[in-house]
């Protein structure tokens, strides 16, 4: 009778104990800014919880945000745009990003173990997907041709397709502009004429090279229909 | 007596091995550095005085030809800035070469900028907008002449203004500029270019 009173006041003694340590144990928060967010869509998710990033109300600002729970000592974390799938080292999946943007952590570690470092703190930075503006120049047979999209880059030089003896053909020569991003407008122009020619621009949303990366221009993958006709100079 | 003079050449032979794997011999160090914000040639850096380096397309990076040795103290300077810069720095360009030191070098220039203006006489009555490249300005409905100011444009870079939307059955015409239609390269000038809507 004295021990079967002894025994459950020496489990009871352990449970205190194991409790007391497990109530010290460390945890971690997992803190995430966000920087240059600017449309809504992105879901952050690490350790079965998933967050949805809006932007924030002053254009510019980082978005500051911890995860509901917080994890503890020795546990791993990996944030990551909710569905992004990496196969053999390769990006096969970006995730739940924002409309228009895509966000990365490229000097930062996403993941980890919480303890490795004092606090757990991530960053992500997004950027504004570019999209291709690009076409074709006819007729091109002599040398010297530049195109600019105003004044953001240097001018593209196009030079003419050549035959085996190194004499101009005049056929078909791609033309390929920086890429644009979204919601920003382009107009195409010619900065310096070929020698001997005259080249115009048309294509493009406005039909004369010029129009705005929208969200039609997005759904087609940029603007390829870019067409710069060069003609014999009068 | 013996053991101190094998301990004492011993030692000294072990220091100089030191020091000579540490540098004290041929130069094994390439001074070198990103560059920023410079489009078109001129740009010509020294080390010490000497050892002229020009900066050649595409402008973003540089090198010396002569190498340097550990702890030789180099001092980069500017000899001379591209026509279209008003000043470049070095930055962490004085210093005792290391594998640390080499790698912090950089230098940043600041091109000058000159105003872009769009004298705009619009009779169609609807707005219009206009362009250089991503930059966009409106010209609001029933505005029959305004003067619009673009970004600010480099020393030196294109530029081409054109009407984004010509309202329908209009004409919309743009004159001026270093080719005579609206574009051109910046020159050391602001520049005036017109559109004319009817």
């Amino acid at each position: 009778m004295k021990f079967s009173l002894a025994r459950p006041a020496l489990a009871f003694a352990i449970t205190v104990t194991l409790a007391s340590c497990g109530g010290g144990k460390a945890t971690f928060p997992i803190n995430v800014t966000v920087t240059n967010l600017q449309y809504p869509g992105l879901i952050l998710s690490t350790n079965g919880m998933d967050y949805t990033v809006n932007p924030p109300a002053t254009t510019g600002q980082d978005v500051t945000f911890a995860f509901p729970n917080a994890i503890e000592y020795g546990q791993t974390y990996d944030v990551i745009p909710k569905g992004q799938t990496v196969t053999n080292g390769t990006l096969t999946a970006l995730g739940a990003q924002p409309a228009h943007q895509t966000c990365s952590s490229p000097t930062f570690p996403k993941s980890g173990t919480a303890g490795q470092l004092a606090k757990i703190d991530i960053h992500y930075v997004c950027a504004v997907n570019t999209f291709p503006l690009t076409g074709t120049v006819k007729g091109l047979t002599g040398t010297g041709l530049t195109l600019a999209n105003g004044s953001t880059y240097l001018p593209v030089t196009v030079s003419p397709a050549l035959d085996s003896a190194n004499a101009p053909t005049g056929a078909d020569v791609t033309l390929t502009m920086n890429p644009v991003p979204y919601g920003t407008t382009y107009g195409v122009t010619v900065v310096t004429q070929p020698t001997g020619q005259t080249c115009t621009v048309t294509g493009g949303a406005n039909g004369t090279g010029g129009g705005t990366m929208d969200d039609a221009a997005e759904k087609a993958g940029g603007v390829t229909n870019l067409v710069v006709t060069c003609v014999k100079s009068s | 007596m013996k053991s101190s003079i094998l301990r004492a050449s011993a030692v000294s032979l072990a220091c100089a091995l030191v020091l000579s794997a540490c540098g004290g011999g041929g130069g094994d160090l390439t001074l070198g550095g990103a560059v920023q914000n410079v489009t078109q040639d001129g740009l010509v850096l020294q080390n010490n005085g000497g050892d002229d380096t020009k900066v050649v397309y595409p402008y973003t990076s540089f090198q010396f030809g002569n190498r340097v040795s550990t702890d030789d103290q180099f001092n980069i300077t500017v000899a001379h800035i591209p026509d279209n810069a008003s000043e470049c720095h070095v930055n962490n360009g004085k210093a005792r070469a290391n594998y640390y030191s080499i790698y912090q070098i950089s230098v940043a220039c600041t091109i000058k900028q000159h105003a872009l203006t769009v004298e705009v006489t619009n009779s169609t009555g609807v707005g219009i907008t206009i362009v250089n490249g991503a930059d966009k300005k409106d010209v609001l409905a029933g505005v029959t002449s305004a003067s619009v100011s673009m970004s600010p444009v480099n020393e030196g870079s294109p530029y081409g203004i054109t009407v984004l939307s010509t309202p329908a059955g209009k004409t919309c015409t743009v004159s001026g500029g270093s080719n005579g239609n609206g574009t051109g390269t910046m020159g050391q000038v602001d520049t005036t270019v017109t559109v004319s809507c009817k």
